[in-house]
């Protein structure tokens, strides 16, 4: 009887902590369907009364935003290949080949990691004018990976290599086989799982930036995502609310269904550097 | 290591092979190094020339001025409320910030059918952008909003949620704070499922009852990934930036900013570059030493099996 009382108890806290975490995200798809009429009304209705999917239409009519998306993709993807081509020799060499003062590098990427973005932001947007890259995605792709996504995942894929047999290295060179070979034929499939967190995390760092995009770029059709969300406004008559709350769902979608494809390894990758210490 | 100590007898051959293996190592940390040094160590090292020089970016001249803008920064009316600000997040979302995801992963963490679902739904506000988190919490909170709805439906007065004082504080606190407590909470569910049963067992059979167990057996076990969301709470309280410029700018005047946001008023919206980098230089300053003290701390209150 206890017991499922206890049960009960506990059912009821769960339901109440979803409640609180998905209400925002209801409200956002309610108001994203309502018309600008009914989305200002005192009190608030719960489900729009007439669906209006025209919010939807202005979101690429107002803005490109279908390019922005774009934008916004192209520079994730690049950002993800520029931090494993950084990381993974950096972790490979820090955990296995193990080079003179490779602890003093280890402890000057860590401290890396530390630094917010708004404390290197005026010095790198002088770089990016200096080097021409104002309006352009140099920046967003070149400056991110080499500051934050790859010594993070550094981190991670030096954790990753370190927990395998150093048995495998001296079979491998018994077998006569180089040092590249055992890097990319013996160790890296066996850390496959990390690599993917290191996907992940720095695609997801790269889809959330918001301050960087919002200071190297200019032009509508260059914004990212983050950036573009911010402009749903009408210069007298404030945020369009509607429209707002559309792109905005729009922009939530996508990664919703990757999260439900491949749970693990968003979770892994979001967790990362976290679990593995 | 190994492989040097094998080739030990013969001399010339160790440090050939030390020579090779040194040239690997360097070889493949390259990128990594060279894209760290091109673009972190030149951005560290400006950033502390601009903070000691006065910088009109119209004109493009620069002047040193020494530590003048340092001395700004204690002179400055608004750094009374915007370090303070600062101080206030970092304290209670760090501390508040892992109480609550340890509870909630406790919670999660019980056997319970369906229990896979929940877990699940806690993660998702940790998917959304923090752009898209703060435009829809802008529009629960404003005047007339969804919030206002809620309370007036059990009869509580509208508040003034975005006219500054400690109420807005706490507004942004509570959606820096749900937006990512499912990550927090995923790392120590995943320190919990690593607890051996067998010493919970061992307590319950010594007669612990379900709090005493978790507040001498668990917590201890765990305090590793405690730590880790702690210290990761900390560094990212100092980046509560989205909140501040989506819903009130830092306004009314400076009431609800913090330092980061401070660092790009003055740097982008006003073009003071050199109070500007004083000011990053400060905030890089007190996050270094904070996580340094921290790694400190770490040792003694970190529970470990072996040492």
């Amino acid at each position: 009887m206890r017991r499922t009382v206890g049960r009960g108890a506990n059912y009821l806290v769960l339901v109440l902590l979803a409640l609180v975490a998905l209400a925002p995200i209801l409200w956002m798809l309610s108001a994203s369907l309502k018309t600008p009429g009914e989305i200002l009304r005192y009190p608030p209705t719960i489900l729009p009364e007439d669906i209006r999917w025209e919010n939807y239409t202005e979101v690429f009519t107002l803005q490109p935003f279908a390019q922005q998306f774009l934008n916004s993709i192209v520079i994730m993807a690049l950002v993800a290949v520029l931090t494993l081509v950084m990381s993974i020799p950096a972790g490979y060499a820090l955990a296995r080949v193990r080079p003179v003062a490779a602890g003093a590098v280890f402890l000057l990427l860590l401290s890396v990691i530390f630094i917010p973005p708004e404390a290197t932001i005026i010095p790198l947007f002088q770089y990016a004018a200096k080097l021409g890259w104002v309006d352009t995605h140099y920046p967003l792709i070149i400056f991110t990976a080499a500051l934050v996504t790859a010594p993070i995942a550094t981190f991670v894929m030096r954790q990753a290599f370190l927990t395998l047999p150093a048995e495998f290295e001296d079979a491998a060179s018994i077998d006569g086989s180089g040092r590249w070979r055992t890097m990319m034929q013996i160790y890296l499939p066996l850390v496959r799982p990390s690599v993917a967190s290191v996907v992940v995390l720095s695609c997801w760092y790269s889809w959330n930036q918001f301050l960087e995009p919002l200071i190297y770029l200019r032009s509508p059709e260059k914004l990212t995502v983050p950036v573009a969300l911010t402009h749903y406004e009408d210069p007298l008559a404030g945020p369009l609310w509607g429209v707002q709350m559309a792109a905005t769902t729009l922009s939530v979608i996508p990664v919703l269904l990757v999260f439900f494809l491949a749970q693990r390894h968003v979770v892994s990758g979001l967790t990362a550097g976290g679990l593995k210490s | 290591m190994s492989a040097a100590t094998q080739a030990a007898p013969s001399r010339p051959r160790r440090s050939l092979r030390t020579r090779g293996r040194n040239r690997f190592g360097y070889l493949l940390l390259a990128p990594q190094m060279i894209g760290f040094t091109a673009v972190g160590l030149v951005a560290i090292v400006w950033v502390i020339w601009l903070s000691l020089h006065d910088v009109n970016v119209l004109a493009g001249s620069q002047d040193f001025v020494g530590l003048d803008n340092y001395a700004r920064i204690l002179t400055d009316p608004s750094m009374i409320t915007v370090l303070p600000n600062t101080f206030f997040f970092v304290c209670v979302l760090s501390v508040a910030g892992t109480v609550i995801a340890l509870l909630l992963a406790v919670l999660l963490n019980q056997k319970l059918r369906g229990i896979g679902i929940f877990r699940s739904i806690v993660f998702i506000p940790a998917l959304v952008t923090m752009v898209a988190w703060a435009l829809v919490w802008s529009f629960i909170v404003q005047p007339e909003g969804l919030l206002d709805a809620l309370l007036g439906a059990v009869g509580v007065e509208a508040l003034p949620w975005l006219r500054g004082g400690w109420l807005t504080l706490v507004v942004f606190a509570v959606i820096q704070l749900t937006k990512n407590v499912g990550i927090n909470v995923m790392i120590l569910l995943g320190a919990l499922q690593a607890v051996p049963q067998e010493l919970i067992e061992a307590a319950r059979i010594d007669g612990a009852g379900r709090v005493r167990v978790l507040r001498s057996v668990v917590v201890p076990q765990i305090s590793p990934a405690i730590m880790m969301v702690f210290m990761l709470m900390i560094v990212g309280s100092f980046k509560v930036f989205e909140v501040v410029m989506l819903l009130t700018e830092g306004g009314p005047g400076v009431q609800s900013s913090v330092l980061a946001f401070e660092i790009y008023k003055q740097g982008f919206l006003l073009n003071d570059v050199g109070y500007a980098s004083a000011l990053a230089v400060l905030l890089f300053a007190v996050i270094l030493l904070l996580t340094a003290a921290l790694w400190q701390a770490r040792k003694r209150v970190v529970f470990h099996e072996n040492d």
